[in-house]
């Protein structure tokens, strides 16, 4: 998004029919197969596999991970120490960072949230503020809060999407075409989302400046009110908040056996000349568990 | 504390109600014509269905210079000014409850016969029993459902948070008052800081802390709605009974 520039960044996945890997490859993102050759050649290494993935990742590239390596972490679930642990092995202070993000990054209105581990510094929380930032928001936060952003934030545009799904419905019920009703429902949330970001005031204030007395909107209101609205939100931050605390604690036991794990994708590593890749290059690690 | 008592005239058909009036040292009379006759600034407060009788009794007497307002129930302007001499400046005034401690709300609306200054007479007059603000007639039946019947609903909710403190351990006596104080305050930040009370409440609201959790409890139950069920419910009580 503008802050870095694509040949400065080593994508590596093994497996190079992945919708995900040509699209790099367009964006002039340099590819390669090998881990290990792409942690070799760049300084910050974003590990954007399935959380049962993580610990394989981290043996692998392990014994090449040096002390200049920021190792950032997007995977939901697994803490900064299980990684520092696993890496301690290899190395013994391990920069680690942990994110946070969102599906929104890609139109550059994520939301992203990260904690610094042990020995990362204030300026590599500040170099990964400044990469995130550039595809939305970011703030940095104490880890334990992390579960808490995904309720809200991580799981946040599936909400969304529920509720603009749901509203579009009500456009066509009162007899709306369907892709008007679409575009302007989510331009509704899109226009108070904005209002709420630039304003001083309390969402509850701005809801009360769109109810006049008597009128349509407060009458719909109640009938939010009536089904509960408000409190099938909280469930649902909720309800995502613990269900990612149960699988970090499922993940933590290590119940996930490496037989769960395609075999084909652990195989997968061949080594190749990487393409030219200079410092400060960000790593993409794409692996899809089709299982 | 505005007027003085002994320059206060009551008027009712028996003793029965006189005895307080005449323990603050007003004067009183069995004669409504006499407190026509002596007064500028009339109060009635008959009930609804006696009121029409009282109206044609005093009609008579009323002159010009008289101000009218009438705090009986569901009856209107236009029946007050119908059953009265043409131009009368007539007031209707709806008060709540707690107008007795001077912590009352109460609107009033204007005939066509009253004046801005008529309104403000009786705004700097009732100021001293709450809050007193001229609306329009429409808003009246409002008013009973909001606060007119809302002081029901606190008490409800009072006796609600009490018993909740109960079940949990404290004495009733002691739930009770701490309820009722908790309600006051409140009340009172509300009014002081003129603050909007979904953002008093996020102010309360320490993250994954108690209240929010209680609050949680109250949508659950969709406490908001209800809310506005009783008060449409009993604003349009209001507006059924008026048409009697």
């Amino acid at each position: 998004a503008g802050v870095l520039a694509a040949h400065k960044i080593t994508a590596s996945s093994p497996d190079t029919d992945l919708p995900t890997v040509s699209g790099l490859r367009k964006m002039g993102v340099n590819f390669t197969v090998s881990n290990k050759d792409t942690v070799k050649s760049s300084d910050v290494l974003f590990l954007a596999v399935k959380p049962p993935i993580i610990p394989f990742i981290l043996e692998e590239v392990g014994p090449d991970i040096e002390a200049r390596h920021i190792v950032v972490s997007c995977a939901a679930g697994v803490t900064i120490s299980s990684i520092e642990k696993k890496l301690s092995t290899f190395c013994p202070t391990p920069k680690v960072i942990r994110c946070m993000t969102n599906t929104p990054v890609i139109v550059r209105e994520g939301a992203t949230v990260y904690a610094t581990g042990t020995h990362a510094d204030v300026e590599d929380g500040r170099l990964l503020e400044q990469l995130m930032a550039s595809v939305g928001f970011c703030t940095e936060v104490e880890e334990d809060l992390i579960d808490a952003v995904t309720g809200l934030s991580g799981s946040g545009p599936a909400y969304a999407f529920t509720a603009l799904d749901a509203l579009a419905d009500g456009g066509v019920k009162m007899g709306l075409p369907r892709r008007l009703a679409v575009r302007l429902g989510a331009q509704a949330l899109l226009g108070a989302a904005k209002m709420l970001l630039e304003s001083e005031q309390h969402p509850g204030q701005l809801k009360d400046n769109v109810c006049s007395p008597g009128g349509a909107t407060i009458h719909a209101l109640h009938f939010l009110e009536s089904g509960g609205f408000r409190s099938l939100l909280i469930n649902a931050v909720e309800a995502s908040c613990i269900r990612t605390r149960e699988l970090q604690h499922l993940a933590d036991q290590e119940k996930i056996s490496p037989a769960a794990i395609k075999k084909t994708l652990l195989d997968k590593v061949k080594l190749e000349s990487p393409s030219l890749s200079v410092a400060s290059a960000s790593k993409v690690s794409l692996f899809t568990n089709k299982s | 504390g505005k007027v003085p008592a002994s320059s206060i005239l009551a008027s009712a058909p028996s003793d029965k109600n006189l005895d307080t009036w005449r323990e603050s040292g007003c004067r009183t009379t069995h004669c409504n014509l006499e407190v026509l006759q002596e007064s500028t600034l009339v109060f009635l407060a008959t009930k609804p269905h006696i009121l029409p009788g009282v109206l044609q009794e005093i009609r008579p007497a009323v002159g010009p210079h008289h101000i009218i307002v009438s705090l009986a129930a569901g009856v209107t302007l236009q029946t007050l000014q119908r059953l009265l001499p043409a131009r009368t400046k007539v007031l209707r005034l709806m008060p709540n409850l707690p107008c007795v401690v001077q912590a009352g709300a109460m609107v009033f609306a204007r005939g066509s016969g009253a004046g801005e200054g008529e309104a403000a007479l009786l705004k700097s007059l009732l100021s001293s029993c709450g809050l007193c603000e001229e609306v329009p007639e429409s808003y009246i039946n409002i008013h009973t459902g909001l606060s007119g019947s809302g002081v029901a609903y606190v008490y409800l909710f009072a006796e609600a948070l009490a018993e909740g403190a109960v079940k949990m351990g404290m004495p009733g006596g002691l739930a009770s008052r701490i309820a009722a104080q908790t309600l006051l305050g409140a009340a009172k930040m509300m009014l002081e800081t003129g603050e909007h009370p979904a953002k008093l409440r996020g102010d309360v609201c320490t993250p994954g802390g108690t209240t929010i959790h209680a609050l949680h409890q109250l949508e659950k139950g969709a406490l908001r709605a209800t809310v506005m069920n009783a008060v449409e419910a009993a604003t349009n009580r209001a507006c059924d009974v008026a048409e009697d």
